[in-house]
C-alpha cells in the first residue's frame, strides 16, 4: 500500500498543480456569487489586485480587436498576461495591479505604456477637457449598426464619472472602466 | 572558431549568473535540488549524531522544514512543515512538537512575510503537532509507522491548519464572508492535503527512522526508600 502510495499521491498532486489555476479561478467565481458584491468595484477581478489600481476597457464584442474578443483578458501592470475570463459578460482586458496613481489620466496613461503598443490611445483637447478619440484602434464614431452617436465612456468604481480622466482623482482601490455608450 | 573573452573590461559582469534569467519552472528545479541537497546533508549529520540527543534532531528537522517552506514556496501551499512537525508530535510528544511549531513558523516567516498570521501559523502547527501526540499509539505499532493511517491524518491535518490560519481573516471580515473565505480556499486546502500526502509516502518512513534513534530514553527516577518499597 505504502509502496503504491508514492506514485499515486506524486501523480494527483501534478494533476492538481496543473489544473490549479483553472480549478481556483472557476471556485472563486462561484464562491464570490455567495456574497452580494455589486457595489464591490473589484468584482470579478483577480484577487491579487484587491486594494489596487485597475485600469478595464471594455468593447462591444463586433467591435472588438482579434485579441480582446473572447471574454475579458486580465493584464498585470509589467505587461504580463495571466489570465482569461471567457466567461465574463464584457469583452476586452484589465490591466492592474497599479498603486499611488492619484490622478485618473496618470493611472490610464500607466496601464497604457505598462502594454506596449496594444492599447493606443486617440485623444482631442478641447477647451472643456479631454476627449478619448479611440481606443486600440476602436473608435466608436466610425461603428455602424446600433452605435449612433457612440462615444468612449468613463466610469470610476462602476458608476459613471462626471467629470474627464484629467480632473478625476483616484482612490487606492479604484477601478476606471472605459466602456462605449452612446448618447 | 575561438572566442576571446574580456573579463577585465566593464562589461564583464554581464557574464555572471546575474545576467541569466531563469523562469518559474527553472527556479523551481533549482529549489528543489538546494532542498534535497539539504536534506542529505542533513541526513548525514545525523547519522554521526549519537542517540538520544533528541533536541538536536528537533533543530536539524527544523532546518529542513524551515528550508522546505521557504524553497517551495512558489509551489503554492504545497510545503513539509505539517508532516514534520505531525511525526514531531508522534515521536517527541506534544511539548518539544509546539516547540519546533512555532520555531518553524517564526523562523520562515522572517524570510516569507511575518505578521499576525504567524501566530495563526504557529497554532495551528502546534494543533497538528499535538494530534499527532495524542494519536501516536495509533499511528506508530510495533515499531513502524502506519502509512495509510499517517496519510489520512495528515491530509485532515492540512484543512485543520489551514482553517485555524484562516481565523486570522475575523479581524477583517464579518462572519458571513468568512465562510465563503473559507470556502474559497478549498482548492489551496486540497493542494495542502495532498502534498501532505506526497511527503508521507515518501519522507514519513526515513524521517521516523531517524527521529526513533533519537529518542531520548526516560529519565531513571531514584526510589526513596528501596528498602520499604519491597514487598
Amino acid at each position: 500500500m505504502s509502496d503504491s502510495l508514492k506514485p499515486i499521491s506524486l501523480g494527483i498532486l501534478v494533476l492538481l498543480l496543473v489544473s490549479f489555476p483553472k480549478i481556483s479561478t472557476e471556485w472563486a467565481r462561484m464562491t464570490a456569487e455567495l456574497v452580494d458584491e455589486e457595489d464591490d468595484p473589484h468584482f470579478g477581478l483577480p484577487d491579487i489586485w484587491d486594494g489596487q489600481q485597475v485600469v478595464c476597457i471594455h468593447f462591444p464584442e463586433a467591435e472588438a480587436p482579434e485579441d480582446f474578443d473572447q471574454g475579458r483578458i486580465h493584464i498585470d501592470y509589467d505587461g504580463t498576461e495571466f489570465m482569461s475570463d471567457v466567461e465574463w459578460n464584457e469583452t476586452g482586458a484589465c490591466i492592474g495591479g497599479f498603486s499611488d496613481h492619484d490622478n485618473g489620466w496618470s493611472l490610464l496613461n500607466a496601464a497604457i505604456n505598462s502594454t506596449g503598443d496594444t492599447f493606443l490611445l486617440n485623444i482631442t483637447q478641447y477647451s472643456f477637457g479631454l476627449m478619448v478619440d479611440s481606443i486600440a484602434g476602436v473608435d466608436p464614431s466610425q461603428m455602424s449598426g446600433n452605435f449612433s452617436g457612440a462615444y468612449w465612456s468613463l466610469y470610476h468604481n462602476g458608476a459613471l464619472s462626471m467629470i474627464g480622466i484629467t480632473e478625476l482623482e483616484l482612490d487606492s482601490d479604484s477601478v476606471i472602466t472605459w466602456r462605449v455608450d452612446t448618447w | 572558431m575561438k572566442c576571446k573573452l574580456n573579463l577585465t573590461s566593464k562589461g564583464a559582469h554581464m557574464f555572471d549568473a546575474h545576467a541569466v534569467a531563469l523562469g518559474p519552472q527553472g527556479m523551481l528545479v533549482i529549489n528543489i535540488t538546494m532542498l534535497s541537497l539539504i536534506g542529505w546533508a542533513l541526513w548525514r549529520a545525523e547519522q554521526k549524531l549519537s542517540s538520544g540527543s533528541d533536541l538536536i534532531i528537533l533543530v536539524l528537522l527544523g532546518a529542513f522544514a524551515v528550508s522546505g517552506r521557504i524553497l517551495l514556496d512558489p509551489i503554492p501551499n504545497v510545503q513539509p512543515v505539517t508532516v514534520i512537525v505531525l511525526l514531531a508530535g508522534i515521536h517527541f510528544g506534544a511539548s518539544r512538537a509546539i516547540a519546533l511549531a512555532a520555531a518553524v513558523a517564526l523562523c520562515s516567516n522572517m524570510l516569507l512575510g511575518h505578521g499576525l498570521w504567524s501566530l495563526y501559523q504557529a497554532v495551528g502547527w502546534s494543533v497538528v503537532g499535538i494530534a499527532g501526540a495524542a494519536l501516536s499509539n495509533r499511528l506508530y505499532v510495533n515499531g513502524r509507522i502506519l502509512i495509510p493511517t499517517l496519510a489520512g491524518l495528515a491530509a485532515v491535518s492540512a484543512f485543520a491548519f489551514d482553517w485555524i490560519v484562516s481565523l486570522s481573516a475575523l479581524h477583517s471580515l464579518s462572519n458571513e464572508v468568512f465562510l465563503v473565505y473559507l470556502m474559497t480556499g478549498i482548492p489551496y486546502d486540497l493542494l495542502h492535503a495532498a502534498g501532505n500526502v506526497v511527503f508521507v509516502a515518501w519522507l514519513a518512513n526515513p524521517l521516523s527512522e531517524v527521529m526513533t534513534r533519537h529518542i531520548a530514553p526516560p529519565t531513571p527516577t531514584a526510589v526513596r526508600d528501596p528498602v520499604s518499597s519491597r514487598v
